[in-house]
């Protein structure tokens, strides 16, 4: 028995020797993906920063009310100064850049506002100067305006919405929801990706170099050589597609910091982890075989890619149904690709079924058994292997 | 004598394209690559298929190799049918052919472990076996040197001596010396007496006259598929060299070179 696998041993060797002893190989499948992956990420979170400004707006207010000064006060983003200079000062200090807003208030505002509801009251305006072409300045206004608002609502009071206290009753906060909706897209693209590095250049390349030949001449059974092959590259797919979920994960608070704070990665703990993991094993064996299948079909890795292309469309388009499909049944969790997509999206909001998850890997190994199955049958044919 | 390979009534078509069909400006749609090939070789001979191009001696070669199985007909590797048993011929035989390659990125070495492996070879039978055959082709000087790197000659010695990883009693060589310098070439002629002196059996094919008449002891002339003559090659030759024996032959079957 121990010989009888002898074969298959050798080959998954092979294979591992292929990718590892190949320096450039290893760079490009292993370490750029995931490297590449956290400084664009990391990078495009620091211009998200970039553009919302460090939060800090500087305001110049002349004639500041007495009732709304501890308001502004209570506001860390205003640091503000009385203007005690004539106006053209200031507004030139908006247009060059040296201050976000300037704002004018009528001398006596309480005094008139004191007497807002009676007749004949007019309404006092409230200047506020900003510069649109800046985006620190028009964030300034947006942001005075608003306390402007609240307290003008205030003082009109006739009936408020959630003032005080907690009202939302969601038990995750937005961040795994945000989490939920792009992670298993963009795993499962980054799966696939490191899938098509490997899987065609081992099946169509052999084929089209003439190796494959070589080894179909020895006694090694041709399922041996199937599943030799698709353990091998399954892995090293795993290894890539690991390496880029590594850099996604670690990138997303750089990513997210400048939307919202609260992205932390230490609310998954490690069952989750092994979750993902368990969904990326099963995924990639899948991707791997389907792949393969293809591969074997083509008779060179330039016609096996184009082959794939339809295929690889169909994978993000399915991965990315699961964010927009809410609560799925059971049954749907035996859709290929659209499966390990809920799962991971499940995973992300902390709010994933045992059943569900036992479905979801158990019919992909299902499937890729199936696909195992028809490669050796495809290894056998000769019209498949042998005709150019 | 013991015979080692029996070929009965081998048939084998392939379909062509419309391409290929226009290519060849026929309208058939089926070309009959091998057409009811029937002859044995015996234990310790060199048997030689001579033919031109597109004769069918590739393809029977690759049936007896099992990468290909007949439309009709069956072979038998000491007493192993290559269409019932085919991993059991597998295991019997060496082939060595052109289209056969091994990849570019490994070593000799590498590569005669991983064959040896394949093969099921035991790792102090595999040592043995890789000293002695690599001393003997100098192969040993650049052993760890990537295939990549080995100019057409090495290539060629380390893909002789792959072919035989598994020590076969029987040996299917397909055109062993094209495109290979005098020297090269030579150094294959000399093994494969060497091998034939060891009791092995050899089915060797090509188109190089000289080959036949100087390493063969019987062959055995193919031309559109079929089996035109047989016999051995000091009787072929009695008369007058294998080359006019062909030529007549050939004017006799397929009615004269065109």
């Amino acid at each position: 028995m121990k010989g009888a696998f002898r074969g298959m041993a050798a080959i998954i060797k092979k294979e591992f020797a292929r990718f590892f002893f190949d320096r450039r190989m290893l760079i490009t499948t292993l370490i750029l993906p995931g490297l590449l992956i956290y400084v664009v990420y990391t990078l495009m979170g620091s211009f998200v920063t970039n553009i919302a400004g460090d939060g800090n707006y500087s305001v110049a207010v002349k004639n500041m009310p007495g009732s709304m000064e501890p308001m502004f006060a209570a506001v860390e983003q205003f640091e503000i100064s009385d203007a005690d200079r004539d106006d053209d000062y200031y507004k030139s200090q908006v247009t060059e850049g040296g201050l976000d807003i300037y704002v004018i208030f009528p001398e006596d505002f309480d005094e008139i506002i004191a007497f807002a509801g009676t007749s004949g009251y007019v309404a006092p305006e409230v200047q506020i100067y900003y510069s649109s072409s800046a985006d620190g300045s028009t964030a300034a206004y947006s942001a005075f305006a608003a306390v402007l608002d609240a307290y003008e609502q205030a003082i009109s009071n006739v009936f408020n919405v959630n003032t005080g206290g907690n009202y939302d009753l969601s038990a995750t906060s937005a961040a795994t929801y945000i989490l939920s909706a792009i992670v298993p897209m963009v795993l499962i693209v980054l799966l696939f990706s490191g899938c098509m590095a490997v899987a065609p250049e081992s099946i169509a390349g052999e084929k089209e170099r003439g190796t494959f030949a070589t080894m179909l001449v020895t006694p090694v059974k041709r399922s041996h050589i199937a599943i030799g092959k698709i353990i091998s590259l399954s892995c090293i797919s795993l290894l890539s597609g690991l390496s880029s979920f590594l850099g996604l994960m670690l990138s997303l608070p750089n990513l997210m910091s400048g939307v919202f704070d609260g992205v932390d990665l230490a609310m998954f703990g490690a069952a989750d982890y092994l979750m993902i993991l368990g969904v990326m094993l099963s995924t990639v064996l899948l991707l791997v075989a389907m792949i393969s299948c293809i591969s074997a079909l083509a008779k060179s890795v330039k016609e096996a890619n184009s082959y794939i292309a339809p295929l690889n469309i169909i994978v993000v388009v399915v991965s990315l149904l699961s964010s927009f499909l809410g609560n799925p049944s059971a049954p749907l969790y035996l859709i290929p690709i659209y499966n390990s997509a809920m799962i991971v999206t499940d995973i992300m909001a902390l709010a994933v079924s045992p059943l569900n998850f036992i479905i979801a890997i158990a019919s992909n190994i299902v499937y890729a058994a199936l696909l195992v199955f028809l490669l050796t049958r495809m290894f056998k044919s000769e019209r498949i292997m042998f005709n150019r | 004598m013991q015979e080692i390979l029996s070929v009965c009534n081998l048939k084998k078509q392939f379909k062509l394209s419309y391409k290929q069909q226009k290519l060849q400006h026929t309208d058939k749609k089926v070309l009959t690559a091998v057409d009811g090939l029937s002859f044995t070789a015996c234990k310790g001979e060199i048997f030689g298929l001579l033919g031109p191009n597109g004769a069918g001696k590739t393809t029977t070669l690759r049936m007896l190799a099992t990468l290909i199985t007949p439309d009709s007909g069956d072979a038998y590797i000491e007493g192993y049918s290559v269409v019932k048993q085919p991993d059991k011929v597998r295991s019997r035989i060496g082939f060595l052919t052109g289209e056969l390659k091994l990849e570019d990125f490994f070593t000799p070495n590498y590569l005669f472990n991983f064959f040896s492996e394949l093969y099921g070879v035991p790792a102090d039978v595999r040592a043995r076996r890789k000293n002695e055959l690599f001393s003997r082709f100098g192969i040993d000087r650049f052993a760890e040197v990537k295939l990549a790197n080995l100019s057409t000659g090495m290539k060629q010695k380390v893909s002789l001596v792959i072919s035989v990883v598994n020590d076969p009693e029987f040996i299917i060589f397909d055109e062993p010396t094209n495109g290979l310098d005098v020297l090269t070439a030579k150094t294959v002629t000399d093994f494969l007496l060497e091998l034939k002196a060891q009791g092995k059996t050899i089915i060797l094919s090509t188109h190089i006259f000289s080959l036949v008449e100087k390493i063969c002891d019987r062959v055995g002339i193919i031309i559109d598929g079929r089996l035109a003559a047989l016999d051995t090659v000091s009787a072929m030759t009695k008369e007058k060299g294998l080359e006019d024996v062909f030529f007549d032959i050939y004017a006799q079957t397929a009615g004269g070179v065109q």
